[in-house]
């Protein structure tokens, strides 16, 4: 019985098989034109970068010649060396990494304890706490960052990174991703379940609460990073030595004279580059991932 | 190894009780199921003996010692949860000696207690594997393994195979059975499935709202239910009840129309009562013609095994669970015949058994 139903084996008609050709063909002629659409919309978003980097490289003649060249027909370092001789860009890069850096560490540590806390003890005083913490999410900075500017200058901390940090120790937002990751990836059971196993409350949270919101913390700490590489009225108002910039400052200076000087701010904004896309590049699949398995039946 | 005493314990969320006034004897190696309809509170007793939930009045004993103000890790307890609870970032084996490394064992004696739990529940295999790499059933298997790594005074389990397809209930009902008879540890087990109950428990406890309703060994509860909650509740499908009043010479019950139901032995009402009548649907059987309760049927449900059969007798509701095959239809009117034994009475008013 099953052998002949084995044998049994219905040609294909020739209409059918066309059918199918032209099916196939129309799925191939779709992709290729999401294909070449995506290409296209990547090469739009690419292409001032490409140029930034090109320029760079570029003698201040060929910057301004039409059409502009993708690869520089006279390649220089120049604007390089001038960039690296004539201003401490390495210092500022320095600065802002180290405060990008200690903000972001800040903001990780921050956010993962005052989450953890109000994702999971919810009684009434932590409500109003919280509510509090997103209300102040609400007021931009600029409306605080001169009276804080006063603290900074009472404290003795301008001109350092400590006076950089003093706004970016602590992220609302910040709080309230850990707390939506806490309250969704982690089930109460999990930590009743180690209470019962004899789990003290701060193992808990190092063990079981941390390793379960890497994901989040992950996507947190390149969003703080970020947040602190790029920050820009809050240094420049904190920072005002030459020594004490962070990099987004100096490189508003190389536009604040009479004349911009493209080939120098473009080598200064390509080596500028080069950090952010490697901390890209090493936290990409966090930043994707973003929440880990519960390991729950679902 | 320990017991278990539950005395008079209540559960108040500010005004509002949950638990009022509920003792329960748990014997050393018994295996008690807490049943009931959702929010009956059987839940929430199960987390006060677990520490995990306040105990607003009474006290809770284990081993003899009153643990009410006691950590519940220091309650010498383990859990099974509803959802497992693995940690997904540890291995098996990880989740496994967890406790024990808590408790600061050393690896080889980890590493040993893992293996033999790993070998009672057929999980030898899977040590190295993550929870989400495990199907339903397995996960279920670890976190009893969890459990009994620990050697504990009591088991605590909260619906734990609530969550696992029908097929894979049954088999891990009789492998819970199993190991609890080859463990013998105490266990205090919560679930909504009577099935369960029936087929687990050494002893039942039916709660309703916040109070026992009955204890007792599962046929017990079954052959003598207290009122009619508990009547309803155990055994399935459900048992009948029909209102009807207590004859002259109270030797049956008789519904409004007349129809007559004799008793097993004389009712302790007064005649004229009205009390109500409940009879399981198993033990309704096909009458010869012209005998019987005279059923309209509504509902007809082949099983193949059995014809469950639904109808309306005297505009009341009744339902038989029959051996046979029937060849009739909706319409037609069946005759049922029963053991006067096998009827129950209760209180019209209170539902309590008479």
């Amino acid at each position: 019985m099953t052998a002949e139903i084995a044998t049994i084996h219905i040609e294909p008609t020739a209409d059918e098989l066309a059918e199918g050709r032209r099916l196939r063909r129309r799925k191939r002629l779709t992709n290729l034109a999401i294909d070449v659409f995506l290409v296209i919309v990547s090469l739009l978003m690419l292409l001032p970068l490409v140029f930034l980097v090109a320029n760079a490289f570029k003698t201040p003649a060929e910057m301004l010649a039409w059409p502009p060249t993708i690869i520089p027909r006279d390649p220089t370092i120049a604007n390089f060396s001038a960039v690296l001789g004539e201003t401490p860009l390495i210092r500022w890069i320095g600065n802002s990494l180290a405060f990008a850096v200690l903000s972001t560490i800040a903001i990780v540590a921050t956010s993962a304890i005052a989450g953890y806390v109000f994702g999971k003890f919810r009684f009434g005083t932590m409500n109003v706490l919280f509510a509090l913490f997103l209300a102040t999410a609400i007021v931009p900075f600029e409306v605080y960052m001169i009276p804080l500017y006063f603290q900074a200058k009472s404290l003795g901390i301008l001109n350092s990174v400590w006076g950089l940090l003093l706004g970016y120790l602590v992220m609302s937002f910040g709080i309230f991703l850990i707390r939506q990751n806490v309250i969704h990836s982690i089930p109460d059971e999990l930590l009743e379940a180690a209470r019962i196993d004899g789990a003290g409350e701060f193992w808990i949270f190092l063990h079981i609460v941390l390793p379960l919101l890497r994901g989040a913390l992950g996507a947190l700490a390149v969003l703080a990073f970020f947040q602190a590489w790029t920050a820009f009225a809050w240094p420049m108002i904190v920072a005002t030595t030459r020594t004490s910039y962070t990099i987004e400052v100096g490189l508003a200076l190389f536009q604040t004279g009479f004349t911009v000087d493209l080939g120098r701010l473009s080598a200064a904004s390509a080596t500028v580059l080069v950090p952010s896309i490697l901390l890209f590049v090493i936290l990409r699949r966090n930043f994707v991932q973003g929440v880990a398995s519960t390991g729950l039946k679902e | 190894m320990a017991s278990v005493e539950i005395q008079n314990v209540r559960k108040a969320y500010g005004d509002f009780e949950t638990i009022k006034g509920v003792s329960v004897d748990v014997p050393d190696g018994a295996f008690v199921v807490l049943v009931g309809p959702s929010g009956c509170g059987k839940s929430t007793l199960l987390r006060m003996i677990a520490g995990l939930e306040e105990i607003t009045g009474g006290t809770i004993r284990i081993g003899g010692r009153v643990i009410n103000d006691v950590e519940p890790k220091n309650r010498d307890i383990a859990m099974v949860f509803q959802n497992y609870a693995l940690y997904p970032h540890m291995t098996i084996a990880e989740n496994m000696g967890f406790s024990l490394r808590l408790a600061k064992k050393s690896k080889e004696e980890i590493a040993s207690r893992v293996a033999d739990a790993a070998r009672i529940l057929g999980l030898t295999d899977y040590l190295q594997r993550y929870p989400k790499q495990l199907s339903g059933g397995q996960r279920q298997r670890v976190a009893m393994g969890r459990a009994i790594v620990r050697n504990p005074k009591v088991f605590l389990f909260d619906e734990p195979l609530s969550n696992l397809d029908a097929k894979l209930r049954v088999q891990m009902r009789a492998e819970l059975k199993d190991i609890h008879a080859r463990i013998r540890t105490t266990t205090v087990y919560v679930t909504h499935d009577q099935i369960e109950a029936m087929t687990m428990a050494d002893r039942i406890v039916v709660m309703r709202d916040g109070i026992v309703e009955q204890v007792g060994a599962p046929l017990e509860l079954y052959d003598k239910p207290a009122n009619t909650f508990v009547a309803s509740f155990i055994g399935s499908p459900s048992m009948n009840f029909l209102s009807t009043k207590v004859s002259q010479d109270r030797t049956s019950v008789a519904t409004e129309n007349g129809i007559k139901l004799p008793l097993g032995s004389e009712a302790s009402a007064a005649p004229g009562t009205a009390v109500i009548y409940g009879i399981r649907p198993e033990h309704l059987t096909i009458a010869a013609s012209g005998e019987g309760i005279p059923v309209t049927v509504t509902n007809i449900e082949p099983t193949g095994s059995e014809t469950f059969v639904q109808g309306v007798v005297d505009g009341q509701k009744i339902s038989a669970q029959l051996r046979e095959r029937l060849f009739i239809k909706t319409g037609d009117v069946l005759n049922l015949t029963l053991v006067p034994a096998n009827g129950h009475l209760f209180d019209a008013a209170t539902g309590v058994r008479l």
